[in-house]
């Protein structure tokens, strides 16, 4: 019997408006999400903020949860894992485990929404020590902190005199094999950086980096109020290592603009870490038989005029799942997915009466 | 230029004066007219001509500064800034930053303040300071002889002797000669006298050249008081 109901994998920012798309339309939303709540990522990893309006992420995420959990359109499975699809478009039957029980759905489409994950910076080629020395942190720690409203040395409590992002942790790095740029973490340090800057005025902070890529609107609404408003520095030059000097982090790299090699004292690194697909997102490939990038994100058909066609037809790929995305495209991609998948069951069963 | 490791070419001075130097660059009302944020596109470097002939960098100026890295603005201040021919060609610059301003601002600090290197940088100027300040013009190209200059070095004999082939190497037609846009009126004259000495410009030259200060308080005091003006510089 085939079915014009949508399959929503993830309920991250992707999953969230995907559900809310589809049953906008007047369709069906099935939306599974393995934790016990919705929000995903951002959620999960705790953002303060959101990059680039500094929106409170709480605010945002429940501005897209609420109409979705209200929707009478909308069937949330949460605790949800899929473990197995069958069928074709118009056509699947999706198996689950849900809290240790085996659950099944019925759907026309499916729309994976599975994200990233946080690139492991055990796993960097440099020398930053991220598991060595309790001060070199990553973004995502450092978002956690500035969601409490308060930054400090991890090792010692106490608010920091000098703090500096190392960009690129973890991307365009063929020695790692991510040779992509991970696109949001050059918008996400500035955002940071001028925050810290706002918590402790009397904070140096410092941004390392090959290139700046704050593209469109992120140019004039981050990285120039940072440089001109915030006072943030921006170096280009990528440091090397990161060695304890007394009780403090001695950075070493290359101030390239200035030709000169540099030995900087830090109170605090972050290690802007890139982006990596989820273990979700490889395992719903794997189910689906999506084709994946060298890089294990899902491939999308098209180029860049189609950014949510898989290969398996029925079945869309959304946001962070094909490679680093940002709210906007993750936002715009799941507009699109679900009017192709609404339009893919139409063909596939023509209304009938 | 910036790295330059040569020793004793001017005196260090402990960080907190440094500081203080800065600060007074900083307090220019210019200064945030001229310094917004910098991100290294090289635009400035690209228009610069001095930077085809000496290891100047504007951007360099630039990135010093708006990093407040008083050290390597020091050094600046003691070197790169005067290597700038103040064209301002570097205001081309897209994020609407002059570091030609940010460096008429660090040189008149380092005049006001009398330090060495700026006495140095500006000794050679004495005479055409004198010029300007006490007539109002400026040596012209027509007044080129081949002694005139010995100071100018030999190639002054080599330029002088073929002028008209010089000046047509360069493009804009002059209209500054002995004949034109010569002779500087009575009235611009003593309005030229009572800027110099109001704004503090002769305060400056007092800093960095005692001997040309008294002379042109001679001469411009002298023309004050005949025009019934009671100045005292």
């Amino acid at each position: 019997m085939a079915s014009q109901d949508i399959l929503i994998i993830g309920g991250g920012p992707a999953g969230l408006e995907a559900a809310k798309g589809v049953a906008d339309l007047g369709y069906k939303a099935i939306l599974v999400e393995k934790r016990d709540r919705l929000g995903g990522t951002p959620d999960e990893a705790q953002y303060a903020a959101l990059t680039p309006d500094l929106r409170p992420a709480d605010e945002a995420l429940k501005d897209m949860i609420d109409p979705v959990v209200n929707h009478p359109n909308v069937e949330v499975h949460y605790n949800t894992l899929v473990t197995g699809a069958e069928g074709e478009l118009g056509n699947f039957t999706i198996k689950a485990v849900q809290l240790g029980k085996e659950v099944s759905f019925q759907a026309g489409a499916v729309l994976v929404c599975t994200g990233f994950q946080h690139f492991d910076p055990g796993r960097e080629t440099q020398k930053y020590g991220y598991y060595e020395h309790d001060d070199v942190i990553t973004l995502v720690d450092a978002e956690k902190m500035l969601k409490a409203h308060k930054f400090v040395r991890p090792s010692t409590g106490e608010p920091p005199k000098r703090v500096c992002f190392i960009q690129c942790v973890g991307s365009r790095d063929r020695q790692i094999g991510n040779e992509y740029c991970s696109k949001v973490c050059c918008g996400i340090a500035s955002k940071q950086a001028i925050e810290i800057r706002q918590l402790l005025p009397d904070c140096k902070v410092y941004i390392f980096y090959i290139d700046m890529r704050m593209y469109g609107y992120w140019e004039n609404e981050i990285y120039w109020p940072a440089q001109e408003k915030y006072k943030v520095n921006y170096i280009k030059g990528i440091a090397t290592e990161i060695i304890k000097k007394g009780d403090r982090l001695l950075v070493k790299g290359e101030d390239t603009t200035l030709r000169r090699p540099m030995e900087v004292p830090m109170d605090v690194v972050i290690l802007s870490v890139g982006m990596e697909p989820s273990s979700g997102t490889r395992e719903m490939a794997k189910i689906f038989g999506l084709k994946q990038n060298k890089y294990g994100f899902i491939e999308t058909e098209g180029g860049p005029l189609d950014t949510v066609t898989t290969n398996v037809p029925g079945v869309f790929a959304v946001g962070a799942c094909t490679g680093p995305a940002d709210l906007e495209d993750t936002v715009s991609a799941a507009g699109l997915a679900v009017m192709k998948a609404i339009a893919a069951v139409r063909k596939a069963e023509p209304a009938t009466a | 230029m910036a790295l330059d490791l040569r020793q004793n070419k001017y005196a260090d001075v402990p960080w907190e004066e440094k500081e203080r130097l800065f600060e007074e660059v900083k307090s220019d009302m210019r200064f945030h007219h001229a310094l917004y944020g910098c991100y290294e596109c090289g635009v400035c470097v690209a228009a610069c001509p001095s930077a085809r002939f000496y290891d100047f960098s504007p951007r360099v100026i630039a990135q010093a500064v708006a990093r407040e890295d008083v050290d390597l603005v020091y050094t600046l201040m003691n070197d790169s800034i005067w290597d700038c021919s103040q064209c301002f060609s570097c205001d081309r610059c897209p994020r609407h930053n002059s570091p030609g301003m940010l460096i008429t601002i660090m040189r008149e600090v380092a005049v006001r303040n009398g330090l060495e290197t700026a006495r140095e940088a500006l000794e050679g100027y004495g005479r055409i300071i004198y010029k300007i300040m006490s007539t109002g013009t400026q040596v012209s190209p027509d007044m080129l002889q081949p002694n005139a200059f010995p100071d100018w070095g030999p190639h002054v004999h080599h330029i002088s002797e073929n002028l008209e082939v010089w000046r047509r190497a360069l493009p804009p037609e002059t209209l500054h000669t002995t004949e034109t846009g010569w002779a500087v009126s009575d009235k611009t004259i003593i309005e030229l006298y009572l800027i110099w000495h109001m704004t503090g410009v002769m305060d400056m030259i007092e800093e960095v050249d005692e001997g040309l200060h008294m002379i042109l308080v001679d001469v411009m005091e002298e023309r004050l008081e005949e025009e019934g003006y009671d100045v005292s510089f």
